[in-house]
């Protein structure tokens, strides 16, 4: 018997923990990342979902494109450590974190949070907390492409 | 000899190299390190003085007495700026 009619088709897909937390040069779909959380467990019953993407405007100044650089390695490990301590601290079921490197065009999705909870309010609050934590502790770097030149941005609000 | 890996605005201020070589003569410590970056590179030495550059060692954010070994993972890391800011 082959792999393939082993598994079925219509069986939910258990993905390892690593696609749950991934920094990935390519853009994602949102409704695979959904069904990839919903395929966790049953029990879910809210979902939040945040999604960052590349304005034109920083700042009063127009911007033609962002360049995201990361450190390979402790990015990850810092959005491990971000999606442990939301699925200890929240009491939620599930937690996705995804954020793209790279040349990233305007109107362009950047980083996505699904949180995945029983009731909705669980789901709301980690998934805040979890896009502000990224913020502050997980070494990615923006480079914006502005008529005037190239600036790494440094803030973070 | 101890490297180090650079990212964002201190690649930039290091003259895009990814990465530099320093050899540790005084002190093997982070904060003997830094002497040296300060050194080779005022403007990058004047950023990690006001703190808003960070060295990490072995992927953790380091103490400028800690010891560095060789083999160690270490990194210059500028202010993060992940997701979309604003958003």
């Amino acid at each position: 018997m082959s792999l393939e009619q082993v598994t079925k088709p219509d069986q939910p897909v258990i993905d390892d923990e690593a696609m749950l937390v991934r920094v990935q040069r390519e853009d994602f779909s949102i409704d695979e990342e959904l069904r990839r959380v919903r395929a966790r467990s049953k029990r879910i019953g809210g979902i939040a979902i945040f999604l960052g993407t590349a304005r034109d405007r920083s700042k009063g100044k127009d911007v033609d494109g962002i360049t995201f650089e990361h450190y390979e390695g402790m990015a990850q490990k810092k959005l491990r450590e971000i999606r442990e301590r939301a699925l200890n601290d929240f009491g939620i079921i599930e937690l996705l974190i995804l954020h793209r490197y790279g040349e990233i065009g305007i109107g362009d999705n950047i980083v996505l949070i699904i949180a995945g909870a029983e009731h909705r309010a669980e789901a709301f609050q980690a998934c805040k907390w979890a896009i502000d934590e990224l913020k502050q502790i997980t070494p990615i770097w923006k480079l914006e492409h502005t008529p005037d030149g190239e600036v790494w941005v440094e803030e973070h609000p | 000899m101890v490297t180090v890996r650079l990212f964002g605005m201190t690649k930039m201020l290091a003259g895009n190299q990814g990465t530099l070589s320093l050899a540790l003569h005084d002190g093997k410590r982070v904060k003997d390190l830094v002497a040296v970056i300060e050194a080779a590179y005022p403007k990058i030495g004047e950023l990690l003085q006001k703190k808003k550059v960070l060295v990490s060692v072995n992927q953790d954010i380091a103490h400028e007495d800690l010891e560095v070994r060789d083999g160690d993972e270490i990194a210059l890391l500028p202010p993060f700026a992940g997701g979309s800011d604003g958003c």
